[in-house]
């Protein structure tokens, strides 16, 4: 069984950290929603894309997690985790709409760990 | 980089609704369980139901109770906020009780709920949620009340 190139979801863990970090910083600093956090958004939503293209390749391979209907559900959620952050955090001119960017960040890190667990062979 | 958040005026800044400043967070945050604690239950009822009947149960009326927090915090409105004060209470409750039933009858769930442990699968959100949902929503009921006190002495001051 092979594996999905691990370099994806570590990269995902990488980014995601880092964007929550950047956008915990702008609600420190008291900033509100700019272009660079929307950028490294886009990125990240680009990044997820690639890895759910990459695992649906998996599946149409005929290899199987041990519970297809929670994998689908992930596979359909994650992409629109920048998304909806994105929009929500926008609507917001104060030093809260970079903390809903910092939580699409934790959350996109969370989702790779996740993953693993329901299908090791997505390595992290 | 960036922009700042104009003026430095505690006034400006001030959220107009339980759907801006902190509350746009909580909401996300709020969002995020709704939709990952429902979609979890929906998948363990219709998929493995007879493995931990009780733990999938409770994760589905935590779900309900997400979703309904979720909704009535956006929403806003003074009927929308007593429902949303309902949800958090009930969720603060039900993550310490199911937290300390998980904790003393481990038995009753060989499947984690999003409560179990006091919500220590889910990093312990669950159990700081419920109470800045709480502190939030009390914020703004005192701000209701200081208006209408407002409100109602400058009515009698006309009528005077």
């Amino acid at each position: 069984m092979s594996c999905v190139n691990g370099a994806v979801p570590t990269t995902i863990i990488v980014a995601g950290l880092a964007l929550a970090g950047y956008a915990l910083l702008m609600t420190a600093l008291n900033r509100r929603m700019g272009l660079v956090l929307l950028a490294a958004l886009g990125v990240l939503e680009i990044l997820l894309l690639v890895l759910v293209g990459m695992v649906v390749a998996k599946l149409a391979g005929g290899e199987r997690p041990a519970s297809v209907a929670t994998l689908i559900g992930y596979l359909i959620a994650m992409p629109f985790v920048p998304l909806v952050a994105g929009f929500w955090g926008a609507m917001e001119r104060s030093r809260w709409g970079p903390a809903v960017i910092a939580v699409a960040g934790l959350v996109a890190a969370v989702l790779m760990v996740r993953l693993h667990e329901i299908w090791p062979v997505i390595g992290v | 980089m960036s922009e700042p958040a104009g003026s430095p005026e505690p006034g400006a800044a001030r959220p107009d609704s339980t759907r801006t400043g902190p509350g746009r967070l909580l909401i996300a945050v709020y969002g995020l369980f709704a939709l990952a604690a429902t979609a979890r239950a929906a998948v363990q009822i219709a998929t493995k139901f007879d493995h931990a009947p009780v733990a999938y149960l409770l994760s589905a009326f935590a779900g309900v109770v997400y979703v309904l927090a979720t909704i009535t915090l956006a929403v806003g409105s003074p009927a929308a906020r007593r429902i949303a004060v309902v949800s958090c209470s009930v969720e603060l409750i039900g993550v310490i009780a199911i937290g300390t039933w998980s904790v003393a009858d481990p038995a009753t769930f060989p499947d984690a709920t999003v409560w179990s442990g006091y919500g220590s699968g889910y990093g312990f959100v669950p159990l700081v949620l419920p109470v800045f949902g709480l502190l939030w929503l009390r914020r703004w009921a005192r701000r209701t009340d200081s208006q209408r006190t407002i409100v109602t002495s400058a009515g009698r001051r006309g009528t005077e």
